[in-house]
């Protein structure tokens, strides 16, 4: 068993990966960055794939289904795939804010609206997951976010950072 | 007369491209326009003529009315194509290119701008005798309030954006208590999309079923039909996949509801290709009024599949002034056909939009797979425009042939680089409420199972394996510097290794 290096990113891992029995691989690479081959699957099937490396991160398309790898930040070392720190409101989308609804310091309820961020002309409501007090707030109105960017910190009533 | 000798192209992605491959067949001189993302699009490379409109955002180019119609004249074009979304169904800009002398390739201003108005449309459809949905007049939220609307119309309720389309503005609301909050955000939604911020609510029929019917018209009132399409498979109320003939409808049921979307256009005063849409309660069998685009549908491939004709040929034969040679009797479909729609987004991330550079871009091919895409490997995905990247379209000589082609189809998709829904339209393919055909626009709601991320398998265990292959070859470094030998790694001259 190789040692893994990398991460799951996409699409977000339902449970930490488990050794399997073994497949058999073929793969070349066929242009720059650029790698396809064969997987022979512990259910006896042949999978073609297509893999591409980008940077820092290694796209996979395998049997419909398109992942992408990349190896975890220090801080995302310290906790479980895909769980992002607990109070850290993030943008669900790429676009960018069109309305900052809390402050610093105010208290949220569970459902709250807290940042109105449009990204391909649909408006995304992004809203409290708890009660709590918002302890920043990260972004301005007008900006521009990826998707993932922490938007807000909220702490939970009771919880510390 | 005869059909035009240039025509400019207002859009851009898919629809442009499947616009100019008609009018580059019909041996017209073809123009495109585009903003700065879109410098490398497909649409750019394919018009014999392309012109930049400068900018990024959809305001300051695709939406620029005064740019367009000066480019327009500029390279000598004697009509412009508006596609979908856009300029299509502005009446001001129909108007605009009529008084510059250019032809613009779909109903006239008049018609375009009483369809758009969801009321005077709904006026329409009553004088016509077509079945309506009830609803609230219309206002703008913050402004006036009208009393008590919401207790006329019950709950679940509908607020919709007065100027709306492909769901924005759109909000559904259960309980009284909700709506203010619902009223704002949807008024300003539709602000920023439609610049009208008006809105009006209307009954919520759970368990319903859209299906539509295209209509041509020519200008000396010859009024078709070119059947139906059905478009019940949508999430945040847009359509993901659809298919034709609908399930649905028995015999019966359609002809009743062909007659009233001819009605529905003549009343209009209609002309050119358009739909009208309806909302069937599968539970009564009843159908209602929605609206009726002016414009050419997104999901017009089915149609022409199905009919072997080509929407696009006789959108301009229309406009350019030739009568509808085609009879109704004589339209008679040929087997099934369905079309998935290709979007970057999440699927399991209630479908957020996602932008990226397409790494890898293979199209699948085969039997009665035909691909209407606007863009390729390598382009940069923004979020300046619609998600759409293309349509994957299947017929078959049965619904279940086509299928099972479309299937297998998207099953041979390689997309890297953009997250697209290929994962979530391969589950919903194969589900066996949407091939029961019973299914309703509740389906994506009803099934978790179609939006849960994949549970860990020998899938993504090869995947994984292979990623640490790559990474491990390569090195951790910026991946420019993989090439030539380094790229080939412990693989060169290795037909196969057993991993782990």
């Amino acid at each position: 068993m190789t040692t893994r290096r990398l991460q799951q990113l996409h699409p977000p891992e339902s449970a930490p990966v488990e050794t399997g029995d073994g497949a058999d691989i073929e793969i070349a690479a066929t242009s720059p960055n650029r790698w396809e081959g064969h997987v022979q699957l512990d259910d006896g099937r042949t999978a073609s794939f297509l893999a591409h490396r980008d940077g820092q991160q290694v796209h996979v398309w395998i049997a419909g289904e398109s992942y992408v790898f990349t190896p975890p930040t220090p801080a995302a070392r310290a906790r479980r795939p895909g769980q992002p720190a607990s109070g850290d409101i993030v943008s669900p989308v790429p676009g960018v804010v069109m309305t900052v609804l809390v402050a610093a310091d105010e208290i949220v309820e569970a459902g709250q609206d807290l940042v109105i961020i449009e990204s391909m002309k649909t408006e995304h409501l992004v809203k409290s997951p708890r009660d709590g007090t918002v302890e920043r707030v990260l972004v301005q109105e007008g900006e521009q976010v990826e998707r993932g960017v922490v938007l807000v910190v909220v702490v939970g009533i009771g919880e510390e950072r | 007369m005869s059909v035009f000798s240039k025509v400019l192209v207002a859009n851009r992605g898919e629809i442009a491209v499947r616009v100019l491959q008609t009018l580059q067949a019909m041996g017209i001189a073809t123009a495109a326009v585009y903003a700065d993302p879109d410098a490398n699009a497909p649409h750019v490379a394919l018009a014999d003529e392309a012109f930049p409109l400068g900018g990024s955002t959809a305001e300051e180019t695709y939406l620029d009315r005064r740019k367009i119609i000066e480019l327009a004249l500029r390279c000598g074009a004697e009509a412009v194509h508006p596609g979908y979304g856009f300029l299509a169904e502005n009446p001001a800009f129909s108007k605009e290119c009529a008084e510059a002398g250019l032809v613009f390739i779909g109903p006239s201003p008049e018609t375009i701008e009483l369809l758009g108005d969801k009321i005077r449309s709904k006026e329409s459809a009553i004088q016509a005798g077509v079945p309506v949905v009830p609803s609230s007049p219309v206002w703008t939220p913050g402004e006036s309030q009208p009393d008590d609307l919401s207790s006329q119309i019950g709950f679940p309720l509908l607020v919709k954006a007065a100027a709306g389309g492909g769901g924005r503005g759109m909000r559904i609301v259960e309980r009284v208590q909700d709506l203010d909050a619902a009223l704002e955000s949807a008024s300003r939604e539709a602000a920023s999309a439609f610049g009208d911020g008006r809105v009006f609510l209307e009954r919520y029929i759970p368990a319903a079923r859209h299906v539509e019917f295209q209509v041509l018209a020519d200008s000396s009132g010859n009024t078709i039909h070119l059947l139906e399409r059905e478009c019940s498979v949508q999430r945040r109320y847009q359509k993901v996949i659809e298919e034709t003939p609908s399930p649905a409808l028995n015999d019966d049921l359609r002809d009743r509801m062909a007659t009233s979307a001819v009605a529905m256009a003549m009343s209009a005063g209609y002309t050119n290709a358009g739909t009208v849409e309806f909302l069937v309660d599968a539970q009564t069998g009843e159908y209602y009024f929605l609206e009726m685009n002016a414009r050419i549908q997104v999901e017009h491939p089915i149609t022409e599949e199905t009919l072997r004709l080509d929407m696009v040929e006789w959108q301009t034969r229309i406009a350019a002034g030739e009568l509808i040679t085609l009879c109704q009797e004589d339209i008679r479909p040929s087997g099934h056909a369905v079309e998935c729609r290709i979007y970057a987004e999440d699927p399991y991330s209630n479908f957020a939009p996602a932008t990226g550079r397409l790494l890898a871009w293979r199209p699948p091919s085969g039997m009665g797979i035909r691909l209407d895409s606007g863009v390729a490997e390598g382009q940069e995905v923004s979020a300046y425009y619609d998600s759409m990247l293309a349509k994957l379209v299947a017929w078959g000589p049965d619904r279940q042939s086509a299928i099972g082609r479309m299937q297998l189809a998207l099953e041979s998709f390689p997309v890297l680089g953009v997250t697209t829904n290929i994962p979530f339209l391969i589950r919903a393919i194969a589900h066996p409420y949407f091939r029961s055909g019973e299914y309703d626009t509740g389906f994506i709601a009803k099934y978790p199972e179609l939006t849960a991320p994949p549970e860990s398998n020998h899938l993504n265990l090869a995947a994984a394996e292979i990623a640490e292959r790559i990474w491990q070859s390569a090195g951790p470094v910026s991946g420019s510097n993989v090439s030539g030998q380094a790229a080939q790694g412990p693989w060169r001259g290795l037909s196969k290794s057993t991993f782990p």
